[in-house]
C-alpha cells in the first residue's frame, strides 16, 4: 500500500485504539493518525467512577501513556475537535478551522450520555460521568461534599451509589425503569433492585420523575421532584445510559441512525469509511437486531477488524451472543455490557497489576474475535500482494 | 435568557453609533431586474430561497427585533397568507438552510417560533392590509379549502375575481382542520386567519363535493374558471396480509375522526373521548370514509387503544402517535423503514413525540399483521438495511432475509401517507402536471398536493398562489405583477458581533399531566416579548449584501485578517452562468492574479468586522429584498 495514504481515526477509545495498533502491525509504513477531543492518552471509562471516588490515581485509570504511540509511529492529536466530515473532498474540519485529509476514515467516536427529554431543560444543572473531561474537579468536590442526587438506574449509577455510600456520603437515587436502555425494568426487577440498593443506605425513589432543579447562589442544587420530595444536593449526577456520539457525521452523507451504519467488515455505506466500537451500528443475525456495540470488548473486536480491513484484508467481525449479567440481583441478558471493572469491584489488588492489567482488555482479545475468510479476499489480492 | 432586556456595554456603543449613522444618512432604493441581482438575492438569503412562498424572512425578523409585530404579520401575510398557522406547524424548510445553521456557525435561527411570536404578539386591534384590484368580473370556482385551495381563493379575489369554493367537509381548512390535530393548531385562531380571507368577498360552499354533489364539468360552465385544489386523500396501503382485520386504522382516517369529534364538540377532554371511542357513539361520517380507505371500518366502539403501532415516519404518524397516547394509549411506538435521520418530521416534533413516551423502532418494515378473532394481536417485522443505488431515490431500504420478529399490539395505524386521487374529482381531468398549473382540461387548473403529491402546508400555499397568477393570466391576458430586487443602501451593520453567540431560545411548552387532562390544550405556548427580542437578535439579517468597492480598495488584506470565516476571498475571475447569474468565485493565492477582494456573501455572517476595519472605507452594505411591483408601476 502506498506510504502516502493516511489513514485518520477519529476516537481514542479502546475501538480507536484497536484500529491504529491493529493497522500498525500489519503495516508498519502505513501513515497513522489518532484524533481525540478529550485532552487525555487512552484510559480506560469503566474506571472513571472509581477515580471519581478516589479509590484509584489518574495513572491506574490509564491504557496507554503517549510514549505507546511515539514508539507505534502513530501521531495522536489530543484536544482536537472533529466538527463535520467532507466525504465528497476526504478531509475532516476540526474546531480550530484546520482541515485534515484522509485517504480512508475510522470513525470510533465512541457514545455520549443518554440526556432524557424531560431533563433537557436541566442539563446545565447535572453532571454526566462519560469521559474524563466530564469529571475535571469533581474528585475534590466529592470529597468536600455531603449531600448527592443521582438520576436514572444504570449499572453505572448503581456502582457509583455503592462508591458514594461507602465514603458515608448521602445519596438519593430517583430510579428511572427505563434508564438501564435499551431495556425497561419490570416491577419485579425494580423490587428486586430497590431491596439490593437500600441496603447501602441510599433514600431510594421509585414511581417518581423530576419537577425542578433550581442552583443555589452559594453552589449546591435544589431538586424537587414530582412526588412533592425536595433535597438538597452538592451535585446532581445523572446515567440514563449512553448514545453513540454521531451528531458530528450526521449530514455528510453516511447513512446514520442511532450509529453510524455498518456492515460485518465495518465498512459504512462509503468504500473508505469505517466505523466501530459504540459509535457503530451493526446488525446481529443471531438476535436478528441492529446494535450500537456499548461495551469495550466489542469496541476491540470491531476496531482490530477495522484496523484489519484498512490494512488490506477482508475480515468480518463476529457477533457477541447475548450474556447475562447481574445489575443488583436482577439477571439481564444483553450482548452489549460486561462489566470491565469487575475484577476491581472484587478488590483484586489492581495497584500490583498495574500497567500488565490495563493492556490486558485490550490484549487478551484475540483473533478468536475476528473470522477472516479466504473467499472474501479474492477482491483485495492485488492490494495484498502488493504489501 | 442572556440577552433579556439588558445591553452589554458593546452593544450601547453599537446603537449609539447606529443612531448618529441613521441620523447622517439619506437612503439610496433602486429597483433591479438584472439576473445577476436575482442571483445574488437567492444565495445571499438561503432560508427565503428555501421558502416557496419566498418570505421576506430577514425583514420580518428585524422588524420583530423592533417590536413592530404588526409590520412583521404583515411582510409575512403578504408572502404565506397564514402566519399564525404557519408558525405553528410549518415544515419550516428555511431552518434547514438557515446560514447560522451551517456547520460551525451553531444552530439555525427559530424563523418558524418568530413567525407564530409576531403573529402573538401584534396588537389585538392589528389591521391586515390589501390592496385590491378593480373587479374584474370574471368568476372563479376552487375546489378544496385546503391551504392550496384558500390561497389561490385569497389571490383570486385581490386580483378581483370572485372566487367560490366547494369544500366536501362542514368546515373549510383540509388537513388544517381535520389532518393536524389542535393540540398543534388551535382552532379559533385557524378560523381567525382563514376568515382574513373570506372577509376579502371569497364565498365558501361547505359539505359540496365536488364529483359527488356537483360535477366539475357544470363548475366549468357556470364559471370562468376552475382551480382544483382538492388535496391528497387515497391512502397509501401497506399490503401486507392482515390489512383487513378491524384496529388496523388509515392514518388519515384516524386524525380525521379525531379532529371531527372535537370539533362537533362531541369531546372535550381525553376521559370524555374515550368514552365517546369505546362506547362507540360517534357518529361515523360517511364523506370521511367514503371510499378514502380500504380500511372502512373505523368504528370506535371497538376495544380500546392500549398497546399502538403506527407505522410510518412522517407528520401524519407522529400526529397519530401523539393522539393515541391522548387517546389514553400506554404504549405507542413508531415503526419506520429507514432511519432515524431520514424521518420526515423536524427535531422540535421529535423532542416532543419522544417527551410524550413515543418510541421509535428503525430500519423495520412490516411483513404481516398477525390477528386474532378478527382483531389485531401483533405485527410481524422485518428487519430493513440501506442500500445505495445508482438513480433517485439513491436510498432503498431493503428487507433483510431470516430478519423476522413478532411484537404484540392491540391497535395499527398505517400512516405511509397518501396520493391524489383524480377520479374523485372526475374523469374528464387528465393532464396534471406537477411543474404546471395548467390541466388537460380548457378553463380547469390545479394546485396544492392534488397536482405535487403530499408536502406540506406552505408549499401548497406557494402552488394555491403560483396557480392564482396562472388563473389571472387566463382570464385577463395580462400579466399583472413583477418580481424585482429592490436596492437600498444601509449605513450600518445592523447588529454587533455579540449577538452571534446567543442560544437559541426553547419553545415554552406545558407540562405533560395538562397534555393529558386537556386533550386539545396547544402544547407550545409562544415566546413572550424578551424571548422574541432574543431569538430576533440571533438572525444575521443576510439580506445585507457586503460589498468591497474595488476602485477603492488598497489591497491591505486588513479585512481578511479580521474575517472569522472563509468570507473574503482574492478571486481571479468570476464567472457568468448562462441565466446570467454569476457562477463560484475563482480564487487564486498569487498576488499577480487577483482581480478583486471580494465578499463571498453565501460565506459571510454579516458580522461587520471587515467594515469596522477597512482603512479606505471601501465596504458598503445594501439591503437586498425580493419585492412584487405592479406592471404598470
Ligand atoms: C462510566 C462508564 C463506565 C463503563 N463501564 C463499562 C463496563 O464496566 N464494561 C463495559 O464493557 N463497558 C463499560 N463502559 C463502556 C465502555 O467504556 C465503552 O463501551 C467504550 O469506551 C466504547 O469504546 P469506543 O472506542 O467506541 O468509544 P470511547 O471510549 O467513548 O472513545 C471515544 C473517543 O472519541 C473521541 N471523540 C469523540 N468525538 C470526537 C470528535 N468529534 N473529534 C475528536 N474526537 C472525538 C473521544 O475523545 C474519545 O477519545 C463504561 C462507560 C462509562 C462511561
Ligand atoms: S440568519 Fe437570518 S437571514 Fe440568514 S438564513 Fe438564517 S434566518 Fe435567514
Ligand atoms: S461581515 Fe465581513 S468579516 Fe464578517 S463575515 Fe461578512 S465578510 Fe466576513
Amino acid at each position: 500500500m502506498p506510504t502516502s495514504d493516511h489513514y485518520v481515526i477519529i476516537g481514542n477509545g479502546p475501538a480507536g485504539n484497536a484500529a491504529a495498533f491493529t493497522l500498525r502491525e500489519n503495516d508498519p509504513d502505513a501513515r497513522i493518525t489518532i484524533i481525540s477531543h478529550e485532552n487525555i492518552s487512552f484510559y480506560a471509562k469503566p474506571k472513571l467512577v472509581r477515580y471519581l471516588a478516589g479509590d484509584i490515581d489518574k495513572s491506574a485509570l490509564m491504557v496507554k501513556e503517549p510514549d505507546a504511540y511515539l514508539q507505534n509511529n502513530i501521531r495522536l492529536r489530543l484536544g482536537q475537535t472533529v466538527m463535520r466530515i467532507d466525504l465528497q473532498n476526504r478531509c475532516l474540519h476540526l474546531a480550530h478551522m484546520e482541515t485534515v485529509q484522509y485517504t480512508r476514515l475510522v470513525i470510533a467516536s465512541g457514545s455520549r450520555a443518554r440526556l432524557l427529554p424531560s431533563m433537557k431543560p436541566y442539563a446545565d444543572c447535572l453532571t454526566f460521568v462519560t469521559e474524563y473531561n466530564d469529571i475535571k474537579g469533581m474528585r475534590e468536590k466529592i470529597a468536600a461534599g455531603k449531600h448527592f442526587f443521582v438520576f436514572g438506574g444504570d449499572l453505572v449509577a448503581f456502582k457509583f451509589l455503592k462508591m458514594l455510600t461507602h465514603m458515608k456520603k448521602q445519596v438519593t437515587l430517583l430510579l428511572y425503569p427505563k434508564a438501564f436502555w435499551p431495556h425497561t425494568l419490570t416491577h419485579a426487577m425494580q423490587k428486586t433492585i430497590v431491596d439490593n440498593l437500600a441496603r447501602t443506605g441510599a433514600h431510594i425513589l421509585v414511581n417518581d420523575d423530576l419537577d425542578t432543579i433550581v442552583p443555589e447562589e452559594q453552589g449546591g442544587y435544589n431538586v424537587t421532584t414530582q412526588q412533592g420530595v425536595k433535597k438538597q444536593a452538592d451535585l446532581v449526577f445523572t446515567f440514563n445510559g449512553l448514545i453513540p456520539n454521531v451528531d458530528f457525521a450526521r449530514g455528510c452523507g453516511l447513512d446514520i441512525d442511532h450509529g453510524i451504519l455498518v456492515d460485518e467488515t465495518m465498512r459504512t455505506c462509503l468504500e473508505n469509511v469505517f466505523a466501530c466500537g459504540s459509535c457503530a451500528q451493526i446488525y446481529n443475525p443471531d438476535l436478528t437486531a441492529y446494535t450500537t456495540s456499548i461495551g469495550w470488548p466489542n469496541a476491540v473486536a470491531q476496531g482490530k477488524v477495522a484496523g484489519l480491513n484498512l490494512a488490506g484484508e477482508t475480515c468480518r467481525v463476529q457477533q457477541a451472543g447475548r450474556k447475562y449479567f447481574d445489575l443488583e440481583g436482577v439477571k439481564i441478558k444483553t450482548t452489549w455490557w460486561e462489566d470491565a471493572d469487575r475484577e476491581d469491584t472484587e478488590g483484586e489488588d489492581t495497584d500490583r497489576e498495574g500497567n500488565d492489567r490495563k493492556d490486558a482488555d485490550f490484549k487478551n482479545t484475540e483473533r478468536k474475535d475476528v473470522e477472516c475468510k479466504d473467499t472474501d479476499r479474492d477482491r483485495k489480492t492485488g492490494e495484498k500482494d502488493g504489501r | 435568557m442572556k440577552t433579556n432586556g439588558l445591553y452589554s456595554k458593546e452593544e450601547k456603543i453599537f446603537q449609539d453609533k447606529n443612531k448618529l449613522y441613521q441620523a447622517h444618512s439619506v437612503k439610496q432604493i433602486a429597483y433591479s431586474t438584472d439576473p445577476r441581482d436575482f442571483g445574488q438575492v437567492a444565495k445571499s438569503i438561503p432560508c427565503q430561497e428555501a421558502c416557496p412562498a419566498r418570505t421576506n424572512i430577514p425583514g420580518y425578523i428585524r422588524c420583530i427585533n423592533e417590536k413592530r409585530y404588526g409590520r412583521a404579520y404583515e411582510l409575512n401575510r403578504g408572502a404565506n397568507i397564514m402566519p399564525g398557522v404557519l408558525g405553528r406547524i410549518c415544515s419550516r424548510p428555511c431552518e434547514t438552510a438557515c446560514r447560522h445553521g451551517a456547520p460551525d456557525n451553531g444552530v439555525s435561527v427559530g424563523i418558524c417560533h418568530l413567525k407564530r411570536a409576531c403573529a402573538d404578539l401584534k396588537s389585538p386591534m392589528h389591521r391586515i392590509i390589501e390592496g385590491l384590484y378593480a373587479p374584474s368580473g370574471k368568476s372563479v370556482a376552487v375546489v378544496g379549502s385546503g391551504p392550496a385551495g384558500l390561497a389561490a381563493a385569497h389571490d383570486l379575489a385581490i386580483l378581483g375575481h370572485r372566487a367560490v369554493v366547494f369544500e366536501t367537509m362542514e368546515k373549510p381548512g383540509g388537513m388544517l382542520m381535520y389532518g393536524i390535530p389542535e393540540f398543534r393548531l388551535p382552532r379559533d385562531l385557524l378560523m381567525t386567519e382563514i376568515n382574513n380571507i373570506l372577509r376579502l368577498g371569497v364565498e365558501l360552499k361547505t359539505g359540496q363535493a365536488v364529483g359527488t354533489h356537483i360535477t366539475l364539468e357544470t363548475l366549468t360552465r357556470e364559471f370562468d374558471a376552475v382551480v382544483v385544489a382538492a388535496g391528497c386523500t387515497k391512502p397509501r396501503l401497506l399490503g401486507v396480509e392482515g390489512e383487513d382485520l378491524e384496529n388496523v386504522y388509515n392514518g388519515l382516517d384516524f386524525m380525521k375522526q379525531i379532529n371531527k369529534l372535537i370539533g362537533d364538540k362531541l369531546i372535550g377532554d381525553r376521559p370524555q373521548l374515550i368514552n365517546r371511542i369505546n362506547s362507540g357513539q360517534s357518529p361515523i361520517d360517511r364523506q370521511i370514509n367514503r371510499g378514502l380507505s380500504p380500511i372502512k371500518k373505523i368504528n370506535w366502539g371497538l376495544s380500546p387503544i392500549k398497546n399502538v403501532a403506527v407505522i410510518g415516519g412522517g407528520f401524519t404518524a407522529v400526529d397519530c402517535a401523539r393522539s393515541a397516547i391522548r387517546l389514553g394509549a400506554e404504549q405507542v411506538t413508531l415503526y419506520i423503514r429507514k432511519t432515524m435521520d431520514d424521518m420526515r418530521i423536524d427535531e422540535t416534533e421529535k423532542h416532543e413525540a419522544r417527551f410524550e413516551g413515543i418510541g421509535v423502532e428503525s430500519l423495520v418494515q412490516p411483513a404481516r399483521i398477525l390477528g386474532e378473532n378478527g382483531r389485531v394481536s401483533g405485527i410481524e417485522f422485518v428487519r430493513t438495511r440501506i442500500e445505495t443505488t445508482e438513480k433517485p431515490p439513491y436510498k432503498k431500504s431493503v428487507p433483510i432475509a431470516g430478519s423476522e420478529f413478532v411484537v404484540p399490539c392491540d391497535s395499527v395505524i398505517a400512516a405511509l401517507g397518501q396520493a391524489p386521487d383524480a377520479h374523485d374529482v372526475s374523469d374528464a381531468l387528465t393532464g396534471l402536471d406537477k411543474d404546471s398549473p395548467a390541466t388537460g382540461m380548457k378553463g380547469v387548473f390545479a394546485a396544492g398536493d392534488f397536482v405535487t403529491g403530499s408536502t406540506d402546508v406552505i408549499s401548497a400555499i406557494a402552488g394555491g398562489r403560483r396557480t392564482a397568477l396562472a388563473v389571472d393570466l387566463y382570464l385577463t391576458a395580462m400579466e399583472r405583477k413583477k418580481t424585482v430586487v429592490r436596492l437600498e443602501s444601509h449605513a450600518t451593520t445592523d447588529r454587533p458581533r455579540s449577538y452571534d453567540f446567543i442560544d437559541r431560545v426553547p419553545m415554552n411548552t406545558i407540562a405533560m399531566d395538562q397534555r393529558l387532562a386537556d386533550h386539545t390544550r396547544e402544547v407550545e405556548t409562544g415566546f413572550d416579548p424578551d424571548q422574541a427580542l432574543a431569538e430576533s437578535r440571533r438572525c444575521y439579517l443576510c439580506s445585507l449584501k457586503y460589498e468591497i468597492d474595488p476602485l477603492r480598495c488598497i489591497y491591505c488584506s486588513a479585512c481578511i485578517d479580521v474575517a472569522p470565516k472563509d468570507c473574503i476571498k482574492m478571486v481571479e475571475t468570476i464567472p457568468v452562468n448562462a441565466d446570467g447569474t454569476y457562477g463560484r468565485y475563482v480564487e487564486t493565492g498569487q498576488w499577480d492574479r487577483v482581480v478583486s477582494i471580494t465578499i463571498d456573501n453565501e460565506a459571510c455572517i454579516r458580522c461587520g468586522q471587515c467594515y469596522e476595519v477597512c482603512p479606505m472605507d471601501c465596504i458598503s452594505v445594501t439591503k437586498t429584498e425580493l419585492i412584487q411591483m405592479d406592471m404598470d408601476e
